[in-house]
């Protein structure tokens, strides 16, 4: 150790230094005051075992995997997407083309638009007797479109026959008509009356916007709740 | 090993008398800060453990001092964490690192007059910013609570340790920089860059929105990895092969996980906002900076292992070794969970529960403090030129924290898994899956027997802080017995030679 030697005056020889060392470490005094530092063993050092191999195949495998990873996950280095699963491609394509739901988008989206309705008509469809009528297995839910959608757009008052009972509630408008209270959007309604044609047992067809639309546009700017007897040419 | 054990019979025919003798005036120079970082660092985890014992019973039996305004568990667990962490973990760190650097570089610590008003300006801060919390006035930003005006103090404080254990090191008669001082000069860098970049963007210059997280996080996780976690290794790496009187395995792996640490770990702490309002490439970045962390990990530990192996019958006799293994083995454990926890799929269950609590208290405690420990039990004997009087109580200390600490992170990591997953189950239908909700107070209910756990698990390991803090000041105020040379081991080793 190079720097062991720089510590003595140059002209002196090593071996004599160390023994004039002794000599005066040998004093019992120093010996014992000394005793904690002379007991420990020397400063440590470094050894110079080659790196295992399986070292560099382990890092090199880690760099590898992490580097896909960054790539797989690197939201195009975009400081406004917030989701891991973010997709350029995708991402592109869904912005520039109009959205197409999924038939299960569009009945939890009118599950979700139901929870204002089952005030009424309650979770199970079962509605309350003398009042709210059932959706579940009922004709006006499951029959003709054109009738089921003028009830949600404009809503519906006076007394109603429904599976052979008679209910007399009132049912408020939900579409976009003069003094609507709900206003709901062609697409919502849309969705919430695929959703109860599909609950409960229930199974007709999807309604469409596009039919919601047509509809409301054919009775033009109508703002009065139906009656039972006014819907009847709508039946079929 | 025949010139070894005429060396032991007669330590001044050792060849290396000269170099023995310059440690001794490079320890005596070091005696009077050392001795106030240590003594203040025991009295701060002390007080520290008291706190984190209220926080603690607080959890199961909230009405226990509910109405003590400054001891709410807003305040209580507040104090703990800036006890051990400022006032106990830096202080014990200052005093390591400044004896580690004039030992290895060889030089005596110069007008260490100053180094004592750096203690003492130190320990004010800690005193302000502590009392600060507890009237109220927290900063309420995890891990930098102090208010803004013990924070001027801390940096007057320390300014002058780093710049002294520079100076130190600078005046170093040794050519050759050994690992440990690697790992010193870098914290001794890094913790002054972390402490006031972040001050400066959370609390004097706020910067705006979700950027104040991410400083928050890049703060409080790289104050573990880039400044405790690298004096506790340069500590390792000093009292390991100190300690067994070998070299250490490879002074390659030494580079690279020295290189692999500085280059990786900065980027790490983002993993604790995964799923949160960050840019997503920012998270992955976070998250595959904690993978390569392994690396380091498995480096820095084979290297240790492979210095260790072969010798660890000592493990019996040496205080120092024991503790100082604890928390190598630690260190590589904690670290892996560290890694682990950065996967998005693990962190869904384990995020913002109980589990980052056992994580955090396997790496501050059961790694950096154990080592901590280990290194006082050494440098204490040789600063005061007398020996621990009571074997007894180190035995005590170790097992009580060892066990403690055990039973702590088990309890936490096992609540904190319970609690993720039954956070986690989600309401019937919600997905298309079916699943039966728990109610958050069950989930509340439920973790009451693990919180009990923790607070017996901290009784145990607050034993220990006693027979330490016992042990410790008895040597302070014992008279220096003329005779004795014998070093306090656990047992008396068969190897004479065989150090603390």
């Amino acid at each position: 150790m190079s720097s062991d030697k720089s510590n003595l005056p140059p002209h002196v020889p090593a071996e004599k230094h160390q023994r004039a060392e002794q000599a005066g470490a040998n004093d019992e005094s120093i010996q014992k005051v000394h005793a904690i530092l002379l007991r420990e063993k020397s400063e440590p050092s470094e050894g110079f075992t080659p790196m295992p191999l399986f070292l560099l195949g382990f890092i090199s495998a880690m760099i590898f995997v992490c580097s896909v990873y960054v790539v797989h996950y690197r939201g195009d280095f975009d400081p406004l997407v917030y989701d891991e699963r973010f997709d350029a491609e995708a991402a592109k394509s869904a912005a520039s083309g109009p959205k197409e739901l999924t038939p299960e988008q569009i009945l939890a989206s009118g599950k979700r638009l139901y929870q204002t309705c089952a005030a009424c008509h309650q979770a199970t469809g079962l509605g309350v007797a003398g009042v709210y009528p059932p959706l579940a297995a009922s004709e006006w839910v499951t029959g003709s479109e054109e009738r089921l959608i003028r009830v949600l757009i404009h809503g519906l008052g006076g007394p109603i026959q429904v599976k052979g009972n008679t209910y007399n509630g009132a049912m408020p408008a939900f579409g976009k008509i003069p003094g609507g209270g709900y206003n709901w959007s062609e697409e919502k309604i849309a969705h919430v009356l695929s959703y109860i044609r599909h609950d409960w047992g229930n199974d007709a067809s999807f309604i469409t916007k596009e039919k919601v639309t047509e509809v409301l546009k054919a009775e033009g700017g109508r703002a009065k709740a139906w009656t039972q007897d006014e819907l009847a040419p709508f039946a079929q | 090993m025949a010139s070894s054990l005429t060396a032991s019979l007669n330590p001044a025919s050792s060849p290396d008398m000269a170099k023995r003798a310059e440690l001794s005036a490079i320890d005596a120079s070091t005696r009077a800060p050392a001795l106030y970082f240590l003594g203040s660092s025991v009295l701060w985890l002390l007080v520290g453990t008291l706190f984190a014992l209220i926080a603690s019973y607080k959890l199961h039996t909230p009405e226990f001092l509910g109405d003590v305004e400054w001891l709410t568990f807003g305040r209580a667990r507040t104090l703990h964490l800036n006890a051990v962490i400022y006032g106990w973990a830096s202080n014990a760190a200052f005093a390591v690192a400044l004896w580690l650097m004039a030992r290895l570089a060889r030089a005596e610590l110069r007008h260490v007059g100053l180094l004592f008003i750096a203690a003492a300006f130190w320990n004010l801060g800690v005193t302000v910013g502590m009392v600060g919390i507890a009237i109220g006035d927290s900063t309420s930003i995890e891990w930098l609570e102090f208010p803004t005006y013990a924070t001027p103090i801390l940096f007057v404080a320390y300014a002058l340790v780093g710049a002294w254990a520079m100076i130190t090191f600078r005046f170093g008669r040794a050519k050759h920089i050994y690992v440990s001082q690697w790992y010193l000069l870098a914290a001794l860098f890094w913790f002054p860059w972390l402490y006031s970049v972040a001050q400066i963007m959370l609390l004097f210059e706020p910067t705006r929105g979700t950027v104040q997280g991410l400083v928050n996080w890049w703060f409080a996780h790289n104050v573990l990895g880039l400044w405790f976690t690298p004096i506790g290794l340069a500590a390792i790496y000093y009292f390991l092969p100190k300690v067994l009187g070998k070299p250490v395995h490879s002074y390659y792996l030494s580079v690279l996980g020295f290189w692999s640490l500085a280059i990786f770990y900065n980027w790490a702490g983002v993993h604790h906002l995964i799923g949160g309002p960050v840019p997503v490439w920012v998270q992955t970045a976070g998250i595959a900076a904690s993978f390569m962390m392994v690396v380091p990990v498995i480096v820095t530990g084979l290297n240790q292992h492979l210095t260790l192996v072969g010798a660890a019958a000592a493990l019996k006799y040496s205080p120092t070794l024991r503790f100082i293994v604890f928390g190598g083995v630690n260190y590589t454990l904690t670290s892996i969970a560290g890694s682990l926890m950065a996967m998005r799929s693990w962190a869904e269950i384990t995020h913002f529960t109980h589990y980052t609590v056992a994580h955090a208290h396997h790496g501050m405690y059961a790694f950096f403090t154990m080592v901590m420990f280990g290194s006082v039990y050494y440098i204490l004997p040789r600063i005061l030129l007398k020996e621990w009087p009571s074997a007894k109580l180190i035995s005590l200390h170790f097992w009580a924290t060892a066990g403690g600490i055990t039973l702590y992170v088990i309890a936490m990591s096992v609540a904190g898994i319970a609690q993720g997953l039954a956070m986690n189950t989600l309401p019937a239908g919600a997905d298309g899956q079916p699943g039966s909700p728990v109610a958050f107070m069950v989930i509340v209910a439920d973790m009451i027997k693990y919180l009990e756990i923790r607070t017996i698990a901290g009784v145990i390991i607050s034993i220990g802080h006693i027979a330490f803090a016992v042990n410790f000041t008895w040597m302070l105020v014992q008279p220096r017995k003329a005779g004795a040379t014998e070093p306090t081991l656990f047992r008396n080793a068969p190897d004479l030679e065989a150090a603390r």
